[in-house]
């Protein structure tokens, strides 16, 4: 048998004896439909929750139906501007020519009140002066001498919907493409060293690049697996989950793109995290070594969160896992690829694999690494 | 003496700023235990290091059965076979897939490959507990295991390394009777030891290291000269230094 496909096997039989990893893949595949339902039941909550408005004074005729029918109870206090600290989510003194209110911008809840509040006495407003336009016989349309006809050129709820999983699957397709393979790769990099296994793996007349390959291959594939796991019960989820009042799907060329996109991550981080691994001298040292990489690697997905529209020229596609990050989002939010900016990528991200394999090689074969152990 | 099996020429080697080997030159026969002998820090792994193709030579040069280290470095794998102090095995796979494992790297062909590891594992007495998880044996057998994977390709050259140096008295006394019979199947056996008792009662000859250099070196007999033991003759070289 190849000495390659003998490494390989040899490092699946362990990965997969390793309560650690099978752990890890557990959690890959349980943790993000969990998330999903926390997600969806608080979003649920939130819009159907009452909030409670602390008031003195005559609350103006037909304002207080609005207002309940909007979720906001109304509660009779002495000092509204005291009780909105605290025990009521919004204070409000109704006077007969203004309205004074007081909240917190600190408490979701209050800043909740005060965006319903402002609502209904927009309609309030709006209504009490059509109302008063036409006992003077003006025509009320005068107040909207623009009128707006919206016509989005798809579904709002779908493009939120697609905005969401934008955000969200890269983040879990590259943090579980990192994480996933992590524990075997320092198994089978600082462990073996740890162990003491390495220097007789070493007198084999197996080539150390050989060697290391079949370790990159079984640690890219135990990636791979858990990313595909985890994202794999993340869409049945959504399937089961409304989402911001709707069912989020994939489309097939966001899901090809998406498992082209972890191959190539599986590679590279594989390469790197063997060679961090190589230079620990034991498996805790690995993480340490390690944990530095999951900000480095995550802090690209986070942009997307922070600035939805950046919309980058090619160059910016040079940049790993960055570039990753864009390909993904346009795929899910547009349906379509950018062929350059996808072949960029492929070609940055599987450059960046092969300098990381050097460098793990490099490592792998230098003498210190016998000596140090 | 046999022709040489291993022939070490004025070899060197410095790691970090330390000077380890000064030029040191041996040779083992096959059919042989070869003692390499001398307090830690010596140069002894060091040596046994370069001769198995761990380390390279600063400057001279290893032989084994022929093939340099440095321009064969994977032919002289082949014909090697280290057991060290330690005894690292994949804690996961069982005894069997350690075996095998090594086996398959060091080129043992698939249709012998069986046959290899039943014959190591009859060998070294070692069937009860083949199919059990490395995790699980105790240092014996784990150091059973460590021997079977560095003799199941069959090598000319078995290298032992302080290997009893974290045993108990009767797992010592089987690695011994172990290198006494390879060497009556003909292999060149080099141990490697500090424990100058053990060398005496083994080795045909031996070599003396000491900070780096060859101190003495010849059959037992010959090194130890008139003294009580090696070990007489090993401090009385050392203090004329």
């Amino acid at each position: 048998m190849n000495t390659l496909a003998i490494v390989f096997r040899k490092e699946m039989r362990e990965i997969f004896r390793d309560r650690r990893t099978l752990i890890a893949l557990g959690l890959a595949a349980l943790a993000t439909p969990t998330v999903l339902i926390v997600i969806s039941q608080v979003s649920t909550k939130t819009a159907t929750q009452n909030y409670t408005v602390g008031y003195s004074g005559d609350i103006p005729t037909g304002l207080d139906i609005l207002m309940i029918a909007t979720g906001l109870q109304l509660e009779r206090v002495a000092d509204p501007a005291a009780a909105a600290k605290q025990q009521v989510d919004l204070g409000v003194v109704f006077q007969p020519s203004e309205i004074d209110e007081w909240y917190d911008p600190t408490r979701q809840s209050a800043q909740i009140a005060d965006t319903r509040l402002q609502t209904v006495l927009g309609q309030y407003n709006a209504a009490k002066a059509a109302s008063a336009l036409k006992q003077l016989g003006v025509d009320p349309g005068v107040l909207t001498p623009l009128p707006v006809r919206a016509h989005p050129l798809s579904s709002p709820v779908k493009a939120a919907g697609n905005a969401f999983l934008s955000f969200f699957l890269p983040y879990i397709l590259i943090t579980m493409v990192l994480t996933g393979g992590l524990s075997a790769a320092l198994d089978a990099s600082a462990g073996e060293r740890e162990r003491k296994t390495l220097e007789s793996l070493l007198l084999t007349p197996t080539p150390r690049s050989r060697i290391l390959l079949g370790k990159i291959l079984a640690v890219s594939v135990i990636s791979l697996v858990s990313a595909i796991a985890a994202i794999g019960s993340m869409l049945l989820a959504l399937t089961q989950i409304p989402l911001l009042g709707t069912r989020v799907s994939l489309s097939p060329l966001a899901a090809a793109v998406m498992v082209w996109l972890a191959i190539l991550l599986a590679g590279c981080f594989s390469s790197v995290t063997l060679a961090l691994g190589t230079l620990a001298k034991n498996f805790r040292q690995g993480q340490a070594f390690s944990t530095p990489l999951y900000f480095i690697t995550v802090f690209p997905a986070s942009i997307i969160l922070f600035i939805p529209d950046f919309n980058p020229n090619l160059a910016y596609y040079l940049i790993p896992i960055l570039n990753a990050v864009l390909v993904l989002r346009d795929a899910i939010v547009h349906n379509s690829v950018a062929w350059p900016a996808l072949g960029i990528t492929t070609a940055s991200l599987a450059a960046t694999g092969l300098i990381c394999w050097f460098a793990a090689l490099r490592l792998f074969t230098r003498e210190t690494l016998l000596v140090r152990s | 003496m046999s022709p040489a099996a291993v022939k070490v020429d004025r070899l060197e080697k410095t790691l970090g700023k330390n000077k380890v080997l000064r030029g040191i030159s041996m040779e083992a026969a096959s059919g042989e235990i070869f003692g390499l002998l001398g307090p830690n820090g010596a140069g002894k792994t060091t040596t046994l290091r370069i001769v198995c193709t761990l380390l390279a030579p600063d400057a001279g040069s290893v032989e084994v059965l022929g093939f340099d280290t440095t321009s064969a470095p994977e032919e002289v794998r082949r014909r090697v076979g280290v057991v060290t102090a330690d005894i690292g095995v994949y804690p996961r796979l069982s005894a069997r897939e350690n075996i095998t494992y090594f086996a398959e790297l060091s080129g043992v062909a698939d249709g012998d490959l069986k046959r290899r590891v039943d014959a190591v594992v009859d060998r070294l007495d070692m069937a009860s507990f083949a199919n059990q998880r490395a995790e699980s044996l105790s240092s014996g057998q784990k150091q059973k295991v460590a021997i079977a994977r560095a003799i199941v390709h069959d090598p000319a050259v078995l290298m032992f390394d302080e290997p009893t140096s974290n045993l108990d008295v009767l797992a010592s006394r089987e690695i011994r009777n172990f290198m006494v019979e390879s060497r009556g199947r003909g292999k060149c056996v080099i141990f490697s030891t500090h424990v100058l008792h053990d060398a005496e009662r083994l080795c045909d000859r031996v070599t003396i290291l000491h900070e780096g250099s060859v101190v003495a070196t010849g059959t037992t007999a010959e090194v130890r000269g008139a003294h009580h033991d090696l070990e007489d003759a090993f401090l009385e070289l050392v203090e004329k230094r």
